[in-house]
Parts: C-alpha cells; structure tokens; sequence
C-alpha cells in the first residue's frame, strides 16, 4: 500500500483511477484498533452476545455486554446490526490465471499458487459478500488435479501477501463426469474407441488412474527411501529424479496434504474412501458430493468433510438426484459440512445460501451460519484462526445491516485482520470520482491517439499469458 | 379424502415443516375441492393493505372475497389460517420451465428450434407436465411461469402457464403471450474481467468491431425483411387473392403485427436496448424489453415509450469489471424510481438461476433499496400486468384466479417455508422427487 | 561467390557511383571498391564531431579513429598532421557520434526475407527460385519432437532449447537492413515460439556469411509461457510454470549424475543424454516474460526457485509495460529488465461502445513512464523493439518515454550500454570506447528528436548510409500476427 502510494508521486503524472481504487480499500487502514458496540454479536461457537467487540492487533481482543474503548481505537455504533465472522468458501476459481491443466489425467504437478491474481476484481465482489477466505482449486478435468491454496481476500495486497499464513495445502480430485469427459469427447474411431481420447472414459478408469498414481508415489517414495539409504551410508549413487507430480501425492500419503475430491454420485464417492483407505490416506474434503446424503454414513466414517451446493441441481446428469435437504441430512448424520461457491456470483451471497438450509431440513441458525464460516474453517484446518469470533482469533469480521440470514440484509463493512477491506459506504462514496477519473483517462488516451506522433505502438500485443476458458 | 387431510395437517402445522403435505402419489396435479375459507390468517392481497386476523374465501377456484370477519358458506371447508401468511402465488416473469429438464443433456430441451425465425412455434407445445422441476419451483410459492423458447432471432411464442395441472391443456393460461425475439447484438468479445478471458492489455477483443457490425447489420436486415414480408403477408390475406396459400410462420406475425400480441426483445445492454425502442417504433410493436441489464442507463427512453421491462436475475455479476459491485441489484430500485413497470424472470431453469429462487431475486433488490412492497409486485401483479393477465392472476382480489400461497412467513426470505400452494383454488402436491429422496435416506438406518 | 558478394553489398550500400562521388568530393586519399573496403574494414576518421560515448560524458569537437573494424582512438580532433595515411576522414561537424544502437531482444536475422529493394542477387538466396519468399515466415524453430500431443514433462513439449540464434541466422533478412538504417548496429537475437525456445546470440546487423554476424553465440534462453493447447501437455500457464520447474529439477539432477558418472563409470547406469537439459545447463541466463504487475511478481518469485546445483539462475525479464508499479520488488532483486517498445494500444477496431477496464487504460496510459521510473530507480533495463519493425516508430516510442520523464541519456543508454552489459558483452560494444568493436551512428542532431537524419552507421568498421530519406512506412505487420512480428510471446 505504501510502496503504491509513493509510486504514484514518483511515476504517475496523471490520475491513477485503478491504483487509487486499490490502494483506498486499505488507505482506511490507517486505525487498527475498532470497537463496534452495541450490536448483536453471532459468534457461531459461543452462542450471541448483545454488546462489543474490539478488535485489537489483527486479532478479537474482547467480546461482552460491555467492553472499553481503548484509547485512539475507532468506535462503531452498531445498534440495529449484526456481527459475524468472515465468511468462508471453501470452492472457488476466482483470482486464478488458470483453472484446469486438462492435457493429462493427473495433473499433480500443476498448482494454482502459481498463476494468481491478486488484481481480479472477483476478489473485491467477494468481498463485499462477506467472504475473507476462500480455498482456491484447481479445476475438474482430471481425476488427479492441481495443487489448491487457501487466500485471505485482503484486495490491494500482492499474491504473496493474500495467502493464508500456515494453511496447509490441498490437492484437487475429481471423479464422474468431468473427468471421465475428456475420454469420451473425441470421436469414435474405427473400432468404436474413441481416437486420441485421453484415458479414462468411465468411472471404473477414473478409480484405475488414482490407484495408479498412487502406486507409482508409493515406488517413488520407496526409491527415494533406498537412495537415501545408500547416501547415508556413504555409497556412491546416482539420486533418482525429482518427480512434481508424485511428490504431491507423496505429500497426500503423508498426510502434508488435504484432499479435496470433486464428486456427485454416491458410488463415486464410496470408490474413493475405498482407495483412500486401500492407500492409508484421508479424503479431507467431498465436493459438491450432491448425492453425499445417500452416503453421509460412510462419509462420516472415514472422517471426510462435505462441501456442497445450497440448492444447485439438474445442470448435469449426475446432479439429478440432487436435493437442498443435502446440507441439512449430512449436518444430522455427522458430516462436517459446508456450503461453497465454484463460482464468483454465487460467491457473493453464501450468506443466502445458508439460508436455505432453515427451510430444506430445519438448521438452526447457527447450524446454518455454521456452513460458511466454521465448518469451513474446520475442513481447511485453520479454525484456529477464523471461522467463529473468539478472543485470540484473526480479526476476521462483517457488520451487516440486519440478520445475515435475512435475504434483506446486506454486509456493511469487512475486517480482515483488523484491518478494512470492504466499507459500503466509502464504496460509494468513491463512485463518482472514480467516474471522472476513468472518464479523463479516456480523454487523454483518445487525444493521444488522434495527436501527432500518437502512435508509437504498432498492433494489440497478446497478454504474456496464455488464454484458458474458465471451469464452469 | 385428500383434501380433508391436508386442511388437518395445516391447522397442526408444526414451526418446521419437514413432511410432505400428501401422501399420494408423488407430483400429482392438484386434486379435490376448489372451494374453502382461509381464516384467521395475516392476508397480503398486493392489491391493497394488509389484513391481520384475514380470510379469503375461494369457490370454484376463483377468489370469493379477501377481508376481515368474511361471512362464509356453512358448507365450505375451514383452513385455519392462525399464524400463517396468505400471499398471491408469485409468477416467474421469463423462463423455461418445462422446456428443459437437464441443461446439459441435449435430448432434454426443447428451447431453441432450427432456423432464424420461428414465430409460430408455440412453448406450451413442449412444456412437459412431468418435468422434475415443475413440484420442485411450485414448493417455494410460484404457481405461474412465462416459459419461452430461445435462442434465435425469432425463437417462437411464449406461454404463459400454471405451475400445476395434470395436462399442457390445463396449465396453459396464456399459450401464445408474446413473441420472443432476441435483438441483434453487436457481439464484440467483452472480456473485460480477468486477463484469462481474452482481452489483452491493449484490449478490444479478438473480433473485429468491422466484422462484428457487418453480421449484425445483416441480421437487422433479415429482421426487418421478415416483418415486412408478414405485412405484406397480411395484406395479401385480408385481400385474400385467387391462390392465396396461407404461410404458419407468417400468420403467426399478424397478432404483433396489429399491436394484440407483445413482442419479448431480449436486450442486454444499452446499445440493443435502444435498438429495440427504435425498432418497436419503426415496425409499430407493442414490446417488452427482456434482461436489460442496462435498463437503468436508458430509463428515460423506456420510460417515454412506456415500455415494460422483465429482468432477470439480480444475483448476477456486474456487466462490466468497473461497475459498482450492487449495480445488479440496484437496477429494479432504480427503474421504480423512472416509473418503469417492471417484473423478475429467472431466465434460465437451472442451477442458481432455478426458477424456485425467484422471490430471493426480488429480495436482494429489497436488501438494496427496492420497497418491499414493491418487490412483492414485481414477482406477481406486475409480471401478471405485464403478460396481460392482471385481471386474472397477481393479487388477491375477487373474481381472480385462486393462486395462492400460505406460508409462515414473508415468501422473499429463503428461511421461510411455504406450507401450501393453491392453484386455481386446488391444494396442490407440496411433494416433489427431491423431497421423497430426503424422505428416503433421512430414514437411512445408521 | 565474388559477383555473388558485391552484388549484396551493393543492395545495402549506396550505388557504387554515389559512394565514389561522396568520397572523392571529400578529397580522401584512397577510394577502393566496396568489396575491397568491406574485406579491410577500412580505416575511417570522424572529425569534428561531437562524441556521445554512452561510457562517459560527452564530447564536443571529438574525433573517433576506426581501424580494421575496432575503434582505435576516441578524443580531441587530431592534428591534420597525425592524420593516418591510410585513414579516410570524414567531416563531422555539426554531426553527433554514438554508439550503435542494440535491440535488447529481437529476432533480426532469423528470418529469410532478403531485402525487396534490391533484384535477387544471382546465386544469392532465394534466387532462381521465384519471388522473394513470404515476408511473414517464422522464426526457423524445430517443431517439438514427436507427432503426438505431450503427456508430461517427461515428453519434453515446445522444447528447443539446445539450438542457438547463431546456428540460424540469415544474412540477408532484411529485417537488417531497415534496423541498419535507423541506427542500429546490433541486436541480441532469439530463437522464439517455444517454451524453451533455444539460445540468443548477439550478432551485429551485417556481414557476408551468418558468422561474421556472431559477437557471442549464446547469451540466454529464451522462455515463453505458451502453451500446447487443451489436450497435450502443458495445457495451461500453471502446467507451463511447472514444466520449467520440472525442467529445472531434471537439469539440476542431470549435472549432478553426469559428474558422479564421470568420476565413476564402472558400477553405474549411465545418465541417459538429454538434449533438451543439455540446452538448459548452458544457458548464462534465461529470459522471462512479465508485462503486466502481477506477472513481474510472478516471475521475480518463479526465477528465486530456478537453481542448478544450488546456483540460481540469471533471469531478466521482459516485457515491463507495467514494471512501473514493480520498482520495490524489481529493485530488490536486481533482476534487470528487457522493456517492450511496442506499448499496448486500444485495437484500431475495437468496439466504441466497449467499457474497458480502469487497468487496461491505465496500463496503456502508463506503459511510457515504466522506463523513466526504473531509470529513477537505477534498476538496470534495456530496450526492445517487440516486432516494431522501423527505426522511425522505435525513435518515436523512446520519444514517448522520454516525454513520460525518461532522461534522454538514460534512453541512449538502454539502447546501449545496458543491453551490451545485460547480455554481457559490454567488453566489445554499447559504448565509444578504445578497443570496442567499431559499431557507430552518425546522426544530424539529437537522435530521438523527430527531424535527425541518421548519415552513417558503422558496423564493424565498415560504413553504411542510409538511403535519403525513408517512404512513410507503410503499417509494419499488418495487424497482430502477421509479418515478422518481435520475439512471440
């Protein structure tokens, strides 16, 4: 933020319309230390409190009836309102470059670490949604994907900085239609098999591909076992290659990595536990997982988690006997579970989302809050540090105008860390200035055009980055 | 036999309703009497104020009379109503319900027929009764639906339609509403939110402007040859010539053409809105603008053509990356204000768009400014004025069809559970596919 | 092969006639055929001039004394007496000398387009063999092997990176003759369009044979983040970063079990060879492409990963239209960067009623001050000319960045110095130094200003003037794409 501001003295003759945007988002930060008062504080663990909460040092430092002002901390009356924790999707695509590397069936050595971007303005609608932490996946062509990693969505901070500090991190599978589609998406040949089809084309080769690859991590690991072996020994040896993709899965049997599996019939679901625990390794998350109602049993047995639409059904054939009781029936049998988004509009409105789930199956309130903000943080490990409003927890934290339940509320103002990300009425505030602003640009770019010698560029140069679709 | 259960069932309704309503056979039409009194419930006629401690008395499907301390019949059925909320049945302005089953599976929808101009296709035609989403829409308190073909320039008439009834015959309220038209769109790739979406740094898209204007240049030709073709058409008719050989494509065009049947222009941004004001003026049409994203950047054209506008979801993204995070969800506030008359269509029958979210459409543009009353009007009077059904469905007034919902609660909130759904005074099946499954494995033994 | 010779030589020189009568109104001793002055690179003097040696400050009423292709001698005007006898002297005054300019990554003389302003030379290439070949053919890259789609790392796709620039160089791209013209003297040029595309070369921008080009002949890979498309592998940029980083891993495994080996044959398995980790472990430094913020960061982040045996990488980065908003982190790496002089502009058709982004216009608006703001903070860059073809839009686009606040001297030296320290060859060229390679620009006045007139180039001793005055160009490429475009990304 400093580094930004002072560049745009040093470099920038001209408005910076983008750069002021970003940086406005934390130039509120100036004051770390914020009492709301008076507001109906749902702290999903700890039941609600009417009263304050002060958050101090990036974290909760207190919550009661009745708490101190420190002094120079900011105090907001939130008589009327709501306070609850950041919100959490523990599935989403947003500030990612990249989604899916669909050119092979296990794509482990890929991650999304590597193509994000901090600059998508995904991440600021989220935002002011409520959402501070999401869990970026990697996309669901392979029955082994890429490398998942959970972000803090503080808008205006490098990549770097948006990670979640100690979140460990995941892998993406999927199973089912996505896939098993590569395989079947080309034309029959001649023998009836699909030509230059990439394997599998079913649900059994799906299973087949995993155990595979999990073959291969256990002889890579075994190899790499007896070379160190040797080494020690003093021996001289040839060290055996480095393998990206197998050290992934190899993290995955040592249980440094969670896995996050993409799923919606049941008996795909019951495929995996079995290879999971055929392998003596643990699924963290189903996702999706729409039929998980008709295995909550198993799931809960195997100690997976279950992430899954509110009410989303009937885009795909295996989302047929998709039902919005799903969330209700899983919470009932045992099944840590939460609601996610896989998609940046539905990303915006979890809140509502959890709604649902008091009419589809009768959640209590917190149950329902529960779904976005703690089990969540739970399934991603890191309900040490948000998830629900705790002293001694990250200052994660939404002012809404009303019961976030209620689909007439709206979230005014987002803490992460303390620190303002989000702020309703500044958003507005800002609008029309950043209206002139763009229109100047626009000005100047069009008289720079017609001006003489405009031109000192020839054609549009592509992005460095090379194009993909998106996951939908 | 059935109803009789039912009226006891509502009466113990206990806070969480977690039973299905009936216990026959799963997604049956509605069946028995059409005849009782609600009593005792906080009516909300839309058509006027309030009425705690209400009743409404429904006889042969129509509404007798909405009021306080209503003398009924001694005959007629007594639903107690204590506790509850009598709302009209809310009405999903633009959809395709009944058209399409799986989106992905081509085999299950019946949206988009070959060809530029179909005008004489109807979508009652095609609505399947059975369809899984049909229960599963009516279950949150929408009894009726505008479902349309779509797709290509002319992709048919839409219908609209009852959410219950045992055939297309019985559903049909208005089979042929309106024709559906897309406006050509001077489609340039807009990929203006993420690097990975195409649009380079030196931005503009991949098509070229010139080219894009040149398809669309023709397809407005094609547009305007096709209704005049029909004009010439309906003169030759009237005048009715030796040989004259009717035409179904082009008889379909002598209703908008006289100005008795709408025209639904799908419209999205401000340059297509404009386009189509300018062709309603040039072809004389009476229309209703479609998902006009950027209705609120032309409201006072729209409002000087007194054009009604259906929108679509407001739980949708910005059009563009600089747009105010709310400006979805401000546009239905914003065309109030403009005195545009203006309804909620879900668009497209899946997924988050489901036709059953539609109240929570209206309600994220109550969280942003919309009276809520006014949002209430936007999923049932307006959509029923607008589809030129106000006199028969959208408020709970006498002699109206009785479409109505009883729930514990405002229907815009998700929480809220509708309890019953009544159609044309029918109770209908609360049951649907997805409820008899979480019947199913709720009761799966641990 | 002499008709053969002179007749290329003709085709970039001025006519023979002109040449002879230029010099003989300047009275100088000895005026030999074209051909003869090219074989003894000739010896020149530049009087009278002032001296903008790049390497210190600037000097008025200097002399530069050029012989067998070096510079022999920069400073004050020389005494008519000690003129060399051999010497030609040439009067400069009222001309300013610099260094020749040097494109800091391009793909000049990688492309078989000998020039149209000369008839096909007979024997020359391409004679005898119809119309001149396509303007737009691309860069003489190998295709990856193998006909099928890749499966992983293992399969080496879009890998190239044992060829060098040297090894495919063509003489007479014309491409050479039109940067000569504008001043330029050399380019560092790259193989390009693959992952690892292969190794650049320095070369000056004119000889007889393609080694006479060749000042070093391999300097860096270059590396792009292209991709191979859905269904072969790498299919997206996160697959394509963790193909270089696999790549890393295996040359870094490879150097490690080819010395174990070589120190002990007996009682191992070979290492099997790899060519394309043999290209990897000679690369001196390796190119990286970063326009935008975001990718710079990337990029900086990617490169720290990137060792051999425990020895980082030397990365620069290219690209940098938005490396203004990068100054901490670029100058606390000390990575140095290659910085495009195409800038993005809005597409000449694009829609009117399109609603760009904030960022894009000002990524656009800004791309002109990146150069002044890394000048100000001493980060090291050079220029490109990213497939801008002519001299003239080059000049024009410093021009710009010299507008937007890039000090002029600053300018000349990222044509200059900077890419010759860059690339490492800041021993033989970038500068007006004793000993230095003898590639010069005799300019009529400030060289970025619009109205100077380029009168020589020299280029390893041997003089080049430029024609008159160049035809407005006609739209260089003709759109994304098409012609030679720079370096692909």
């Amino acid at each position: 933020m400093n580094r930004r501001t002072l560049l745009i003295t040093l470099a920038a003759p001209v408005a910076t319309p983008f750069l002021t945007k970003l940086a406005a988002q934390s130039a509120a930060s100036g004051n770390d230390t914020v009492l709301i008062q008076n507001a109906t504080i749902l702290t999903i663990t700890n039941g609600t409190v009417k009263g304050s909460i002060l958050l101090q040092g990036g974290k909760i430092a207190a919550i009661g009836e009745k708490v101190l002002a420190p002094t120079g901390a900011k105090v907001i009356d939130g008589a009327g309102k709501f306070v609850m924790p950041g919100i959490i999707d523990c599935h989403s695509h947003i500030m990612a470059e990249a989604i899916n590397e669909g050119s092979v069936s296990v794509s482990s050595m890929v991650g999304i670490e590597d193509v994000l971007n901090p600059e998508d303005i995904g991440i600021y609608r989220a935002l002011a949604g409520g959402v501070t932490t999401a869990n970026i996946l990697h996309g669901s062509a392979n029955s082994i994907g890429g490398k998942t990693i959970v972000m803090k969505m503080r808008w205006g901070k490098n990549a770097q900085a948006m990670k979640f500090e100690g979140a460990m991190p995941g892998i993406k599978f999927a199973l089912g239609e996505n896939p098993k589609r590569a395989g079947q998406a080309v034309a029959a040949g001649l023998a009836g098999a699909p030509t230059g089809a990439r394997y599998p084309a079913t649900r059994m080769g799906v299973e087949d591909v995993i155990r595979e690859a999990f073959n291969d991590a256990k002889d890579y690991k075994a190899v790499w076992a007896a070379y160190n072996a040797k080494a020690a020994k003093g021996e001289i040896v040839i060290p055996p290659n480095r393998d990206l993709k197998l050290d992934a899965l190899v993290e995955v049997l040592d249980g440094k990595r969670l896995v996050h599996a993409h799923c919606y019939r049941q008996d795909e679901i019951l495929m995996l536990i079995h290879v999971a625990d055929d392998y003596g390794f643990k699924i963290r998350t189903f996702q999706h997982v729409l039929e998980g109602y008709k295995v909550a049993k198993e799931i809960a047995a195997h100690g997976a988690g279950a992430s899954t639409f509110a009410d989303w059904w009937a885009y795909k054939l295996e989302a047929q006997d998709a039902i919005p009781w799903n969330a209700a029936i899983l919470v009932k049998k045992g099944v840590l579970t939460s609601l996610n988004s896989d998609d940046a509009e539905l990303m915006r409105h979890l809140d509502k989302e959890a709604a649902k789930t008091v009419k589809y199956g009768g959640l209590t309130e917190t149950e329902a809050l529960s779904l976005v903000t703690i089990n969540p943080a739970k399934q991603l490990k890191i309900d040490n540090r948000v998830g629900s409003l705790e002293v001694g927890k990250d200052a994660d934290v939404l002012l809404y105008d009303a019961h976030p339940l209620s689909n007439f509320s709206k979230v005014e103002k987002v803490w992460i860390d303390g620190h303002p990300y989000f702020d309703r009425d500044e958003d507005i505030a800002n609008r029309t200035k950043k209206d002139l602003e763009k229109k100047a640009l626009i000005q100047k770019a069009s008289a720079d055009q017609r001006g003489p010698g405009g031109r000192g560029g020839t054609a549009t140069p592509p992005p460095t980055t090379p194009q993909e679709g998106s996951n939908q | 036999m059935r109803f009789k259960q039912l009226v006891t069932f509502i009466a113990t309704a206990s806070a969480v309703f977690a039973q299905p309503a009936a216990t026959g056979i799963s997604g049956a039409p509605a069946a028995g009497g059409d005849s009782f009194i609600i009593k005792g419930a906080t009516v909300h006629p839309v058509s006027g104020a309030d009425i705690q401690n209400g009743s409404v008395i429904v006889r042969n499907g129509k509404i007798l009379g909405v009021g306080k301390n209503l003398a009924a019949p001694k005959d007629l059925k007594i639903i107690d109503g204590k506790g509850l909320h009598v709302y009209p049945g809310m009405i999903d302005a633009a959809t395709e319900i009944g058209l399409v089953e799986i989106s992905s599976v081509r085999e299950t929808s019946d949206t988009t027929e070959l060809g530029k101009f179909n005008p004489h296709l109807v979508a009652l035609t095609a609505v399947n009764p059975e369809s899984e989403h049909i229960p599963v829409t009516r279950f949150n308190g929408i009894t009726s639906a505008l479902t349309m073909p779509a797709g290509q320039l002319i992709s048919g008439q839409v219908s609209l339609i009852h959410l219950d009834g045992w055939t297309t015959d019985e559903m049909g309220i208005k089979p042929r509403a309106g024709l559906h038209m897309r406006m050509p769109a001077i489609a340039t790739p807009r990929g203006n939110f993420a690097f990975d979406s195409g649009d380079a740094p030196g931005g503009g898209g991949r098509n070229s402007f010139t080219e894009a204007k040149r398809n669309f240049d023709k397809e407005m030709a094609e547009l305007n040859e096709f209704f005049e073709s029909a004009r010439r058409y309906m003169q030759l008719k009237a005048a009715q010539p030796a040989g004259f050989k009717p035409d179904l494509k082009l008889d379909a065009m002598i209703p908008v053409l006289e100005g008795k049947e709408p025209v639904l222009i799908t419209a999205v941004r401000e340059r297509e809105i404009k386009d189509a004001l300018a062709f309603a003026d040039k072809q004389k049409l009476k229309i209703i603008l479609l998902d006009a994203q950027e209705a609120w950047k032309v409201t006072k054209e729209i409002k000087e053509h007194n054009v009604p506008v259906v929108l679509g979801p407001m739980l949708s993204l910005p059009l563009n990356e600089d747009d105010p995070y709310d400006r979805q969800y401000t546009t239905p506030a914003d065309l109030l204000k403009a005195g545009i008359l203006f309804s909620i269509g879900t668009l497209e029958g899946n997924a988050n768009l489901a036709s059953r979210n539609l109240p929570f459409q209206a309600a994220q543009a109550v969280a942003f400014g919309l009276p809520h009353d006014e949002a209430i009007k936007a999923v049932t009077i307006n959509a029923a004025q607008i589809w030129g059904v106000g006199d028969q469905i959208g408020t709970l007034e006498e002699g109206k069809w009785a479409d109505l919902i009883l729930t514990d609660g405002d229907p815009l909130e998700a929480t809220t559970t509708v309890k019953q759904v009544f159609v044309k005074g029918k109770p209908s099946d609360m049951g649907n596919k997805q409820r008899q499954l979480y019947e199913k494995y709720i009761n799966r033994p641990n | 092969m002499t008709q053969r010779f002179s007749a290329l030589w003709r085709s970039r020189r001025l006519p023979a006639s002109w040449s002879t009568a230029a010099l003989t109104a300047l009275a100088l001793a000895s005026v030999a055929p074209p051909h003869l002055l090219a074989q003894t690179k000739g010896t020149w003097l530049l009087q009278d001039a002032r001296i903008v040696p790049v390497s210190g400050p600037a000097l008025d009423h200097g002399a530069v004394l050029v012989r067998d292709g070096l510079i022999e001698a920069v400073g004050a005007n020389l005494p008519g007496l000690n003129i060399p006898k051999d010497a030609s002297v040439i009067d400069c005054k009222g001309l300013t000398i610099y260094p020749g300019l040097v494109d800091g990554l391009s793909n000049w003389g990688l492309t078989n387009s000998p020039p149209t302003s000369a008839a096909p030379a007979a024997g020359g290439r391409g004679g005898g063999r119809g119309p001149a070949p396509a303007p737009a053919a691309p860069t003489p890259t190998p295709a990856p092997q193998g006909q099928t789609a890749s499966r992983g790392p293992e399969d080496r796709p879009s890998t190239t990176s044992w060829i060098k620039a040297a090894d495919q160089l063509y003489p007479n791209d014309r491409a050479l003759e039109t940067a000569r013209n504008g001043g330029f003297t050399s380019a560092v040029t790259f193989p390009t369009g693959n992952i690892f595309s292969g190794q650049g070369s320095v070369i000056n921008l004119a000889g007889e044979r393609a080694g006479d080009l060749v000042l070093a002949e391999a300097v860096g890979q270059y590396l792009s983040l292209r991709t191979a498309g859905f269904r072969s592998y790498p299919g997206s940029l996160m697959g394509t970063i963790a193909y270089i980083r696999q790549i890393y891993l295996d040359a870094d495994r490879y150097k490690l079990a080819k010395a174990i080996y070589e120190k002990h044959p007996q009682g191992l398995q070979r290492p099997a060879y790899d060519r394309a980790l043999e290209g990897v472990l000679a690369s001196q430094r390796i190119l990286l492409p970063a326009t935008r913020n975001v990718e710079v960061e990337r990029m900086l982040a990617f490169a720290q990963e990137l060792k051999i045996n425990d020895v980082k990488v030397n990365a620069i980065l290219y690209g940098g239209h938005e490396a203004w908003r990068s100054i901490d982190v670029l100058k606390q790496s000390g990575t140095p960067v290659l910085l495009s002089l195409k800038y993005p502009e809005k597409a000449t058709d694009a829609d009117p009623a399109l609603d760009e982004a904030d960022r894009i216009l000002e990524l656009r608006d800004k791309a002109p001050n990146t150069p002044g703001a890394l000048a100000k903070a001493g980060i090291k860059f050079a220029f490109y000319s990213d497939g801008v073809a002519t001299p003239r839009e080059l000049k024009a686009a410093v021009k710009k960045a010299i507008d937007a606040g890039l000090d002029p001297a600053a300018a000349l030296r990222a044509l200059t110095l900077s890419p010759a320290e860059i690339f490492g060859v800041s021993d033989r060229i970038g500068s007006i130094e004793k000993g230095k390679i003898a590639n010069l620009v005799v300019a009529d006045g400030d060289l970025f200003a619009t109205s100077t007139k380029v009168k020589y180039v020299f280029i390893d001793g041997a003089r080049f003037e430029p024609p008159v005055e160049e035809a407005a160009p006609a739209r260089p490429n003709g759109g994304r794409g098409a012609g030679r475009g720079g370096p692909a990304r």
